[in-house]
């Protein structure tokens, strides 16, 4: 992609007296900050600098905090067919979340987000596409729509559901994924179904779901009330900057001891050291030696939350019989009652922990490369007690890139450490995900779990790995919906080489304009072993939809329909349209209702959002989202949800949602609330009060205390420790990007700070192979292990990595890119760090596609490669693009 | 509107317009870059007997002495104001002791910034660090820029590089003439 070159403006129109103003939030991270559109149309006269004349009701220059509009802040749209000015800024009066009308970069911008024809936006998806002849043609709804649902429905009756594959995001707000999951897994019924984020629909923090932890019960409060927070895997500066900015950063400044776990010192992590923090720069993979030496050191001094314990940890009883976990045939239910992680409750799993060497300190320090003081001094901050005898209050938050390095065990260990330190359910002492997306998931389908192929040893299915399954040639429709699918997963050249194999190089191509032609070649192509493949998008992404697709549909997003979401303190919003959707896009429940009902599927006649929305309501009702009483209230009051939901502006309301006694709707502070007491008689009325209201997720309400072997994950670890001039190689987000980029991609601004992906590499490694910042460097591996067969599991360690290798289950491919170096002594010795989603240089290409044995994950911060200098990359020496500075600037 | 670009002071009548000097386009400091003073000329009813060249300002700022090229000290920062005295024109010139984008001087590493960080309007002044030629970390938010590299964010939250302040050399005398982005808290960098 060419450089759109940024040329700062130095005047920014103002929003006149009585522009229209329109409540959202941020489409980006997790935190979901609240935003202001002010939209006035072009032929009106602009606001002016003082009070009386902008509609701000402020005088230019405006204060520090105040008002401001940055010319990145504004654009113009069409709204009813009519050119309008939008000024887009954070909400300047709200309470919550970016409190002081706060903003990252990335959101800041947001007004860059809107199609506008003048701008790199230009190249929006704006009608239906076609492959015909090789090229992707315009073509209306009526025939994409048909050729589709004709293929579809052949696809499925002819090689079975699981051969019709579902590749979709999980997150772009409830309406799109409701109608999804409604089709693909209530209608087509396909396992062939997975999120953007995993090659299966599994939990993404097992050891979370066993020990009855939500990924996202604590308020953001909680992160600021802390006295010692733990941060496991990020830096929520770089990531999710608002709660670190608004809410750490605030609570840090009050002598909140701040520990980062992560093997790269960042913006964040270096305000912390300098106010008294603590940083463990963790070696990849290692996380779990930390944290159990950690966890050892705190029970050998009897730091241990000891009340807590008591009243909120299983026994054996209470685990594993009795009150015990069911059936035992779902992924939690046999991780809880198998060996290899439960217990019979606290003592039992401390004589296993003090019986394990690897957690002693020294070991956990050598392997891990964490000083040994520094795992001491978080041991003490997090557990023992004030002369006074009182707890510190200590919280636990973990992200990526420690639930994606190991992620059963890393999520088992953190678990068992939170339960001692007493995190959870309290005021300040939480336990959680800080979140990557924002939580806009609910499902209109259950997953057919017993049509996946995946047996575990025992009698335990677990969810396809839809990559796997593609590889292996079973996947004759892909349908992919607003992922990059293949950059985002392990493997990725690997995945992209077979995609090739069986979309484009396959005979059976579109040479017709004859709609039965049409669909008979795409018949064909399924017929003959090769897949069909269609992308819903908002841009056309390289390569599923430029190289692979059939059939590409154009997906209107943000600000063109009205969509709700929640943040990561299941804060719900109404994210409101004030603008018209580029050319014939549409939003993705639409794209899904007209496919399913020329499928002749039923209950896809919907006609407008907020219709998707009630019904989709009920299946919130009891999860952690729960809106029901929102739409309960809402058509008592004669309006509909979506009204309803806007009267609370950028506020919005947590959920779950209650409904008291008098008509008012409650929100949630945070989940787990021991301290919360809820009306005696329970629910009324059409209110749920779910056990994890007051109590953790599990049979009895109470956490299950989990153990954690490092055996279950150390063959992998050994086997794919650096070897001769190998570094580790692993990935996560940048402060500037968001996801792939297709946003940022587009902004001028973003391309001129990040042209293309890079990776921090320390100066002793540098040095040792001649690169210097600004070098082109081609970062390859010649061990990428790829998982290639679906076995059926009967020894208990059949899926162990070594049993795998050892039986012939795993093939080593090569992989390599480029990007441009970034010699920094902020990122750890032997480890390289990347931009984890640059579409043309993707870091993924390195890690190994082998998933979790237990959880089914990918353990996508697990990589190894070699790097080598190519030559100098023009950034090297110009000035305008790119910075070579470091940034753990304090 | 098509721009010509005039060799350096043809056709300019900043003299006799009363103006102190004549002013860049963006676009033109972006090609320029740390030269001297060009005119934008913008070509008025284009092809009609009526045609002709008038300098296109995109905003009129004043030229101001900030300092003497002889006397600056690498890494010690001069603060000034520009374009104005009013709010946010809190500004540095600095000779970080390396070329640099935009930078006059003999070796091209006399650069100026204005001061006030374009994510929220926090105040840069005195978080000049010499071993990575930066400004911040911003106390609000905790932005910083390189100067090296026209203000760009190196980590943080701005909106947009910190407005750099373009530079003229004459002789050992360092003029400030023009502003390079928007300054915080201002919707026109003349206007406030």
């Amino acid at each position: 992609m060419a450089t759109p070159y940024y040329v700062p403006e130095s005047n920014v129109p103002l929003p006149p007296k009585g522009a229209d103003v329109i409540s959202t939030a941020c489409d980006y991270c997790i935190v979901a900050c609240g935003y202001k559109v002010y939209r006035w149309p072009v032929n009106a006269q602009n606001g002016g600098p003082s009070a009386e004349e902008n509609a701000f009701d402020a005088d230019f220059p405006v204060e520090a905090l105040g008002p401001w509009v940055a010319p990145n802040q504004h654009n113009i749209v069409l709204h009813n067919g009519q050119p309008h000015h939008v000024v887009i800024i954070p909400d300047k009066d709200t309470k919550h979340v970016n409190i002081d009308g706060d903003s990252s970069l990335r959101g800041g911008c947001i007004a860059q987000k809107c199609y506008n024809p003048q701008t790199p936006t230009r190249d929006r998806l704006k009608t239906p596409l076609m492959r015909i002849y090789g090229t992707l043609m315009p073509v209306p709804w009526d025939l994409a729509l048909d050729v589709a649902a004709e293929v579809g429905n052949h696809v499925i009756k002819k090689h079975g559901t699981n051969a019709y594959g579902v590749k979709t995001f999980s997150y772009q707000y409830i309406e799109n994924t409701y109608a999804i999951s409604k089709y693909a897994l209530r209608h087509v019924n396909t396992a062939n179904f997975t999120f953007h984020d995993t090659p299966s629909d599994v939990s993404s923090t097992p050891g979370f779901r066993d020990a009855g932890f939500d990924n996202f019960a604590p308020a953001y409060e909680d992160w600021r009330d802390a006295e010692t927070l733990l941060i496991c895997g990020t830096d929520p500066y770089e990531t999710k900057t608002i709660l670190f900015t608004q809410w750490i950063m605030r609570g840090i400044e009050n002598g909140q001891k701040a520990i980062f776990m992560v093997p790269r010192r960042t913006a964040g992590v270096a305000y912390a050291e300098k106010n008294g923090g603590l940083y463990l720069d963790v070696t990849p993979g290692t996380d779990l030696l930390v944290v159990n030496a950690i966890a050892r050191l705190i029970v050998e001094n009897g730091w241990e939350d000891s009340e807590w314990i008591k009243k909120w940890v299983n026994n054996k009883w209470e685990s594993s019989s009795g009150f015990g976990q069911g059936t035992r045939n779902t992924p939690w239910q046999w991780r809880t009652t198998w060996g290899k992680f439960q217990t019979k409750g606290f003592e039992d799993w401390k004589e296993w922990l003090l019986a394990q060497d690897e957690f002693k300190l020294k070991n956990a320090s050598e392997v891990s490369g964490v000083d040994a003081k520094k795992i001491k001094l978080a041991a003490e901050w997090m557990g023992k007690p004030r002369k006074t005898g009182a707890r510190p209050k200590t919280s636990i938050m973990i992200e990526k890139g420690f639930y994606w390095s190991n992620n059963t065990g890393n999520t088992q260990a953190i678990s068992a450490l939170g339960i001692i330190c007493g995190c959870g359910g309290r005021p300040g002492q939480v336990i959680g995900r800080a979140g990557g997306h924002q939580r806009g998931g609910v499902k209109g389908g259950k997953y057919p779990r017993n049509k996946s192929p995946e047996k575990l040893p025992g009698r335990r299915r677990r969810a396809m790995d839809t990559d796997r399954y593609l590889i292996s040639g079973h996947t004759r429709f892909a349908h992919v919906i607003g992922t990059t699918w293949i950059q985002s997963m392990c493997g990725t050249q690997q995945l992209a080489d077979k995609f090739e194999e069986l979309t484009v190089s396959n005979p059976h191509q579109i040479r017709s304009f004859d709609k039965d032609e049409i669909v008979k070649t795409l018949n064909a192509r399924a017929d003959s072993g090769g897949m069909v493949v269609i992308n819903q998008d908002i841009y056309l992404q390289d390569p599923i939809a430029n190289r692979y697709a059939d059939i590409v549909f154009p997906a209107a997003t943000w600000g063109e329909e009205d969509f709700i979401r929640a943040n990561g303190e299941r804060r719900l919003r109404l994210y409101q349209k004030f603008y018209d959707a580029p050319g014939a896009a549409k939003p993705d429940w639409w794209i899904i209702a007209q496919l399913a009902k020329r499928m002749g599927f039923d209950g896809f006649d919907w006609k407008n959002s907020n219709e998707v929305a009630e019904e989709a309501s009920r299946f919130t009702r009891g999860s952690r989202k729960d809106f029901f009483m929102v739409k309960v209230a809402a058509h008592r009051e004669g309006k509909t949800l979506h009204q309803k939901m806007r009267e609370f502006g950028t506020d919005g309301i947590q959920g779950p949602v209650i409904m008291t006694d008098s008509g008012e709707l409650k929100g949630t502070k945070r989940l787990h609330d021991t301290q919360r007491s809820l009306p005696a008689e329970g629910a009324a009325g059409a209110n749920v009060f779910n056990k994890k209201l007051t109590h953790f997720n599990s049979q009895t309400g109470k956490c299950n205390i989990q153990k954690s072997p490092w055996s279950l994950f150390s063959d992998y670890w050994e086997w794919m420790k650096p070897k001769d001039d190998e570094l580790w190689c692993t990935s996560g987000r940048i402060n500037e990007r968001w996801q792939s980029g297709f946003d940022d991609r587009r902004r001028p601004y973003i391309v001129q700070r990040w042209p293309e992906n890079w990776v921090e590499i320390h100066p002793d490694d540098a040095k040792k192979r001649g690169i210097e910042s600004g070098d082109y460097v081609m970062v390859y591996s010649e061990r990428v292990a790829g998982q290639k067969n679906t076995i059926v599991g009967v020894e208990g360690d059949d899926f162990q990595f070594s049993s795998l290798l050892k039986n012939g289950h795993i093939e080593l491919t090569e992989a390599a890119i480029t990007a441009v170096a970034m010699v920094t002594p902020a990122v750890k010795k032997n480890v390289m760090y990347m931009d984890f989603l640059h579409m043309q240089q993707p870091a993924n290409a390195l890690e190994g596609r082998v998933v979790d044995w237990i959880s089914g994950n990918y353990n996508y911060k697990m990589g190894v490669g070699k790097i080598k200098k190519l030559g100098a990359s023009p950034y090297k020496h110009q000035f305008r693009t790119m910075s070579f500075a470091p940034r753990d600037i304090a | 509107m098509s721009d010509t670009i005039l060799e350096k002071n043809k056709g300019c009548d900043c003299a006799k317009n009363g103006k102190n000097s004549c002013t860049m386009s963006r676009r033109q400091f972006l090609l320029a870059s740390g030269a001297t003073t060009f005119t934008v000329m913008v070509t008025m009813n284009a092809g009609t007997p009526q045609a002709k060249e008038v300098p296109a300002m995109v905003a009129t700022y004043p030229r101001k002495f900030i300092a003497k090229l002889s006397e600056l000290k690498q890494d010690e920062p001069v603060d000034f104001n520009y374009p104005d005295e009013d709010s946010f024109s809190e500004s540095l010139l600095v000779k970080l002791g390396q070329e640099s984008g935009g930078g006059v001087g003999p070796i091209k590493d006399v650069v100026a910034f204005n001061y006030t960080c374009t994510h929220q309007g926090g105040p840069l002044q005195e978080t000049y660090k010499a071993e990575t030629k930066s400004l911040g970390p911003c106390p609000l938010h905790l932005s910083t820029y390189d100067l090296t590299r026209h203000g760009i964010l190196i980590s943080g939250q701005a909106y947009q590089s910190l407005p750099q302040i373009l530079l003229e050399v004459d002789g050992d005398d360092v003029y400030a003439v023009g502003v390079f982005g928007l300054i915080y808290g201002r919707y026109d960098n003349l206007k406030g």
